[in-house]
């Protein structure tokens, strides 16, 4: 039998299905994580804001337009309360310096990978709330510049200079001279 | 003249209205090329971040709890109701009986109140089993020498069963 589709868990959901809303936590709720993670480079407070995207989503499931895809509007959601958060919280603890795993590499060469992917996290993590917020629509979210300004409701210069000025200091961050 | 970073981001970007005038400069300029690879790096950087793995499983919050009883079939759940009502009954009926085991103490007024309306129920039921119905000739049927309030005692005694047994049941619905 074929796995039911996001339209199916959500149209279930919405007639008050709560295991079909928790399949489709299930199935997004890594990726949700990431973009929090991403953002906030905090676990506990990635893992929060997480839980609260899902919970934001069910109270907005019943007007959410089934012929778009759940994922891209999902991971909008988290972005946007992770901007919020950011402006509203001050880091609560300290940026986390976990460090990322790619089983199927040598030990030695997963070292490489865990310690690029840290130096690639904090240089993120450095970037101004906005420059980070478009660098997570452009790169992970894969939108385009309209649809940046018409998400974060900013002008289209705007996004371009955020996300040109986020990107100069990223490679300067991570590709300067030793 | 050297392109600009909007231009060179704009070209990455698939964003550019000018690509073929952009490569035709990178062409022949070193400098900008240079540019554009530190640029390129970035995105192969920013590409290779992997995910990371949740250390909670968010969905339980939103799944309902798994049975801890096995499905009882319908037909039992729907009588469930029914069956208890009928053991009270029963238990009603059985409480004159009782009170011939239980030995006689001194109790407050309202135990005596209490046995009052015991031995008025008594009293009725005696009144019902001396009842005579009017006789009728089976001269085929076999008879057991059971006598009624015996017949009441182990309707008493299934009834506290049922109750019992219901009480589990219902505890474990209730947990689910």
């Amino acid at each position: 039998m074929n796995a039911p589709t996001d339209r199916d868990l959500i149209l279930r959901a919405r007639r008050g299905d709560a295991e079909a809303y928790g399949d489709l936590v299930a199935r997004h709720q890594t990726s949700v994580f990431n973009v929090c993670y991403r953002i906030l480079h905090n676990r506990a407070d990635a893992e929060d804001l997480a839980q609260e995207t899902f919970i934001r989503a069910l109270d907005r499931l019943h007007t959410f337009d089934l012929e778009r895809e759940f994922s891209p509007w999902i991971r909008r959601v988290a972005a946007n309360l992770c901007l919020n958060h950011i402006e509203s919280h001050k880091p609560s603890a300290p940026l986390d310096e976990e460090r990322d795993e790619d089983k199927t590499q040598g030990p030695s060469e997963q070292v490489e990978v865990k310690e690029r992917s840290e130096q690639i996290r904090s240089a993120l993590a450095s970037l101004p709330p906005h420059y980070r917020l478009v660098v997570e629509l452009r790169h992970y979210q894969e939108l385009s510049y309209d649809e940046i300004a018409s998400e974060l409701n900013i002008p289209l210069s705007d996004v371009k200079s955020h996300l040109f000025r986020a990107r100069k200091l990223l490679a300067e961050k991570l590709h300067a001279p030793d | 003249m050297h392109l600009t970073d909007e231009q060179l981001n704009e070209y990455l970007d698939n964003a550019s209205t000018e690509r073929a005038l952009i490569e035709t400069h990178l062409d022949s300029c070193d400098e900008c090329a240079a540019r554009l690879s530190t640029l390129q790096a970035l995105f192969v950087d920013l590409d290779s971040l992997p995910e990371v793995a949740l250390s909670t499983n968010l969905a339980a919050r939103f799944k309902p709890r798994p049975s801890l009883a096995p499905q009882l079939p319908r037909w039992l759940t729907l009588t469930v109701s029914l069956q208890a009502a009928a053991a009270l009954v029963a238990l009603i009926v059985a409480i004159p009986f009782f009170s011939v085991m239980i030995p006689q103490i001194e109790t407050p007024s309202f135990t005596t109140w209490l046995f009052e309306i015991q031995s008025l129920w008594t009293s009725w039921l005696d009144a019902l089993s001396n009842y005579q119905l009017p006789i009728t000739q089976f001269p085929n049927l076999t008879t057991y020498p059971v006598e009624l309030s015996t017949l009441f005692i182990a309707l008493a005694i299934v009834s506290i069963f049922w109750i019992f047994g219901n009480g589990l049941l219902l505890r474990n619905q209730n947990r689910n």
